[in-house]
């Protein structure tokens, strides 16, 4: 392949700007002497010109709204689902702790009445763990009970 | 959602200094929307150059900002966000073309590895060939002609003319060495070139 044909091929790249530094300044230095790839590398550029100008296609507004609005339900679900750890551990052992303490106030209130129900000191622990239990057993069912309305909810949407 | 919990989470509005993507990251609605908006059109009509169907092209535009928000953790800071965009909608296009028409997945024609030079073919056409053309054809015939093209040729002159990606970013869209990049770019050119010049052709004979 002889200087001229080697040069125009590289006409199209440099219509779309394509070139490295190198290829440029060779292209120019060819260009200057020749008339015909002058003259290509125009209608080369014409080409591209024409590209450039194409009309572009407009995404349908309702299409963008769709996705707006999909996307705005997938920020919303994601959100839910990072619910903040030490908020979370916080709540938990808030509740344990109001848990536990309910029976000597319970006590306290009625003055003895629930005396009876009351459980010996080395029972105690006995029921730390049944009120431990209980209190998850019920917050696991309200969890469940929420994630299923939720998964209606978005079905329904 | 309740008080506490709104009162325990980061605020969602933007911080001085932050990027679009890296609130969209946080779960920034608004971030969202900025994005959006910009590139909007750009994205649809980049699929619509590439699965050359506006139906299917809605469908991946819906498909690729949902995966953009599932994936925007694993997009890196330093690159290209525009890049990585594109990629993303190309990736997924890919995914559908290959799942339900393989057979738009078309390599270039034949011919195409061949290494001998098209330019002197196509100046075979004669300079008034394609000045005929330029001058009276309209976009919509441009358009078409480009639409006739492979696929890896389409979407690169897309990508560069349209929306004039560098030849780097194209690579990193395309996942391709730059220098394959180059070469499908002027290939895609030379090809456009003849689809015109064989319909100038063809109407001079009419």
């Amino acid at each position: 392949m002889n200087e001229h044909d080697a040069m125009r091929e590289l006409l199209p790249l440099a219509a779309a700007e394509g070139l490295d530094g190198k290829e440029q300044r060779l292209l120019e230095e060819h260009l200057q002497g020749c008339a015909a790839c002058s003259a290509e590398l125009d209608r080369w550029r014409a080409l591209g010109h024409g590209l450039r100008r194409l009309p572009t296609p407009q995404a349908p507004a309702q299409l963008v709204e769709r996705t707006r609005q999909q996307i705005q339900l997938q920020l919303a679900a994601a959100k839910e689902r990072t619910t903040n750890p030490w908020l979370l551990g916080f709540l938990v052992l808030l509740s344990w702790t109001l848990g536990v303490a309910t029976w000597p106030v319970l006590r306290l209130l009625t003055q003895g009445v629930t005396s009876w129900l009351e459980l010996g000191f080395r029972s105690a622990w006995v029921s730390l763990l049944g009120y431990t239990l209980a209190g998850w057993a019920i917050g696991g069912l309200a969890a469940v009970a929420v994630a299923l309305r939720r998964a209606s909810a978005r079905r329904a949407a | 959602m309740s008080a506490a919990t709104i009162l325990w989470e980061a605020p969602l509005g933007p911080l001085a200094g932050e990027t679009e993507t890296a609130r969209l990251r946080r779960g920034d609605p608004s971030a969202f929307e900025a994005i959006l908006a910009r590139y909007q059109h750009r994205l649809y009509r980049y699929l619509v150059r590439f699965v050359r169907d506006r139906a299917l092209a809605e469908d991946l535009f819906q498909q690729c900002w949902l995966r953009v928000v599932q994936r925007i953790g694993q997009y890196d800071p330093r690159r290209n966000f525009e890049a990585w965009l594109f990629s993303v909608a190309r990736n997924l296009a890919i995914d559908h073309l290959r799942r339900y028409k393989p057979e738009s997945l078309d390599e270039p024609a034949r011919g195409d590895s061949s290494e001998e030079p098209r330019v002197a073919r196509l100046a075979a056409g004669g300079p008034s060939a394609l000045d005929h053309v330029l001058e009276r054809e309209r976009a919509g015939r441009l358009e078409a002609a480009l639409g006739l093209l492979p696929l890896i040729y389409r979407e690169v002159l897309s990508l560069r003319f349209e929306e004039e990606m560098k030849l780097e970013e194209i690579a990193a869209v395309l996942d391709v060495p730059l220098s394959t990049a180059k070469t499908r770019l002027r290939r895609g050119l030379e090809q456009l070139r003849q689809v015109m010049e064989a319909q100038g052709t063809e109407e001079r004979r009419l």
